[in-house]
């Protein structure tokens, strides 16, 4: 049984300490318009959670951040430095693979179909990209990795083969990954959707531990009572548009649109 | 609700049951017509004495054959390393971003594709008529060096590219389907993870790509093996050719053809089975256990004198 969760120190949130802002983007796939003008702000050390029905966009709003989509209108910051661009006086410089690529290293991303690398062993899977993005020593990225990987549970897994785990521990292997390249931001991409009911709340609990732990996360999700007790703020998408954002505790408990009730009614 | 009391059932369960299996009236039928058959062509084969094999076992390693057999392997080994690896690179071309790369693979694969091996091969044989000299240089601008074509195009050469280039154009649809195979996933994972396209490839698609690119390619080192034989028009002596040199001396047409085809069988079953274990080595992780290789699975037999089949089942399931 989860506690009442501490009252943990107000996050700065003053416009220096944003981490990710978002200005009108706006995306279009083919006719079909997706996203039609995000305007929202993360602060560092927080934990932002998306709601909304399926096709709402937040999860390409969540591509979006580590340019795994490209932006077609609006403009998109993430740590005071816009995505997929370089700007030089005036200009914007479209940014080369290996640029886009070294910042992509530094967001860290959880997918909800786990997305393991299977011909690697667990502990493959985590030490890749240290190793083949960061050029690090192999001494230094296996330790870290197997400290990881204890923190997730699975410090006895480390030579097991993606298939031979079950769904809540690949998505545990999947966050070790991503968190074995110390990324400043986390994206959570419906990361329990594809779980069997008895398997979300471990992963659940280690993404409360890492938020406990300060870091910046943004989580796509249909699990309110993770956004509810975790979540700093909650924002509810539909139709490409931010409808409501919000305290958690509020949005959920007061939503203020037909939209959002209408949609919490059907969740809850 | 209520359960019957149990004591009213038992009865009927103290009895042991045995288990019949089906049964399978047709497979003895077709034991039988097999049998017959198989004598009628081991018949066929002893009593003829057409097929001469006496004839067969004389010339089986004669120094001519056995110098056609080295060449024949040595045309399939070098033709199939150039195809696969020249196939690589066409199929990443083929799906790279750039439209010039694009473009140019696919015309490369519709002109290779789209003429005939045997054509292509007297084309190199006959490229000094087109270009008598070859040259290193700055294009349009003076020559460092040049040599006669004929001399730097050999038989050899012109079998190589022959049968290779031709080989890669396969190879490269080969590579491509296996390449399409791999989950869009997987591609994304490694961007955010900060990977380049290029160490996406080599690192995270192409390993998983090896399990769809290997089969079919064992398939086209067997097909090359023999294909290789079509070398035989511009006169270099691999295998078949070889058999035939001596043929028409003796006019022993049939044991040397038989000589030919024996070692070509006796080859693709050395294929075969390299081919099962380099499957095996690339489907790591894609099942949770491997299943025995047939060595492993008759030691089993051998040894623990149950089947090993059950307990590879049975292990399957452990976590």
């Amino acid at each position: 049984m989860s506690t009442q969760t501490a009252p943990q120190p107000p996050t700065d949130r003053s416009p220096e300490n944003a981490l990710v802002r978002a200005e009108g983007v706006r995306k279009s796939f083919g006719r079909n318009e997706v996203l039609r003008g995000i305007d929202l702000t993360v602060h560092r050390g927080e934990v932002m959670c998306v709601v909304g029905p399926s096709g709402s966009g937040k999860s390409t709003f969540l591509r979006c951040i580590n340019h795994l989509e490209n932006v077609d209108a609006g403009r998109l910051w993430v740590d005071g430095e816009l995505v997929g661009y370089r700007q030089a006086g005036n200009k914007l410089y479209e940014l080369r693979e290996k640029e886009i690529a070294r910042k992509r290293a530094e967001i860290g991303m959880v997918f909800q179909h786990f997305n393991l690398f299977p011909h690697l062993t667990v502990l493959g899977n985590v030490t890749e990209a240290p190793l083949r993005v960061r050029g690090e020593a192999k001494g230094v990225v296996d330790e870290r990795a197997r400290a990881l990987l204890s923190q997730v549970g699975l410090g006895d897994r480390a030579d097991a083969y993606p298939a031979q785990l079950s769904g809540g521990q690949k998505q545990r292997v999947a966050i070790a990954r991503a968190l074995a390249m110390q990324p400043k931001l986390m994206l959570f991409d419906e990361p329990t959707s594809a779980l069997d009911p008895e398997l979300v709340g471990e992963v659940l609990d280690f993404m409360r531990k890492l938020a406990d732990e300060g870091m910046t996360m943004i989580v796509v999700t249909h699990e309110m009572g993770f956004a509810r007790e975790v979540g700093d703020d909650l924002v509810f998408m539909d139709e490409g548009v931010v409808v409501e954002a919000g305290n958690p505790r509020d949005v959920l408990s007061n939503p203020q649109t037909h939209r959002c009730r209408d949609f919490l009614s059907k969740v809850l | 609700m209520t359960a019957p009391p149990v004591s009213s059932a038992a009865p009927d369960m103290e009895v042991e049951l045995r288990t019949v299996s089906v049964r399978h009236p047709g497979r003895y039928v077709a034991v039988a017509v097999l049998l017959v058959l198989l004598a009628m062509v081991i018949n066929g084969l002893v009593t003829n004495s057409q097929f001469q094999w006496d004839v067969v076992r004389q010339y089986l390693t004669a120094d001519v054959i056995l110098h056609g057999l080295v060449r024949t392997l040595e045309l399939t080994s070098i033709s199939m390393l150039l195809g696969i690896v020249l196939g690589i690179v066409l199929a990443v071309m083929r799906l790279s971003p750039n439209p010039m790369l694009a473009g140019a693979s696919w015309i490369y694969v519709w002109i290779f594709r789209g003429t005939p091996v045997l054509v292509q091969l007297l084309f190199w044989n006959f490229f000094s008529v087109l270009y008598p000299q070859l040259s290193i240089g700055i294009p349009f601008g003076p020559h460092f060096a040049s040599a006669d074509t004929n001399v730097v195009i050999s038989q050899f050469t012109a079998a190589i590219l022959g049968l290779g280039l031709n080989e890669a154009a396969y190879m490269a649809e080969i590579v491509r389907a296996g390449i399409l195979s791999i989950d869009e996933g997987q591609h994304e994972a490694s961007a955010a993870l900060g990977m380049t396209r290029l160490q996406t490839m080599r690192r995270i698609v192409l390993p998983q790509a090896m399990r769809v690119i290997i089969p079919p390619t064992g398939n086209e080192t067997i097909s090359m093996l023999k294909t290789s034989s079509t070398v035989f028009v511009i006169a270099l002596a691999e295998l078949t050719y070889s058999a035939q040199i001596i043929y028409n001396r003796t006019a022993q047409q049939i044991p040397l053809l038989l000589v030919a085809s024996i070692w070509y069988l006796l080859v693709t079953t050395v294929l075969t089975i390299g081919q099962y274990y380099v499957e095996r080595r690339f489907s790591r992780g894609s099942a949770r256990n491997l299943p025995p290789t047939p060595l492993q699975r008759l030691r089993g037999n051998l040894f623990n004198g149950h089947s090993t089949v059950l307990t590879a089942t049975g292990g399957s399931d452990r976590r």
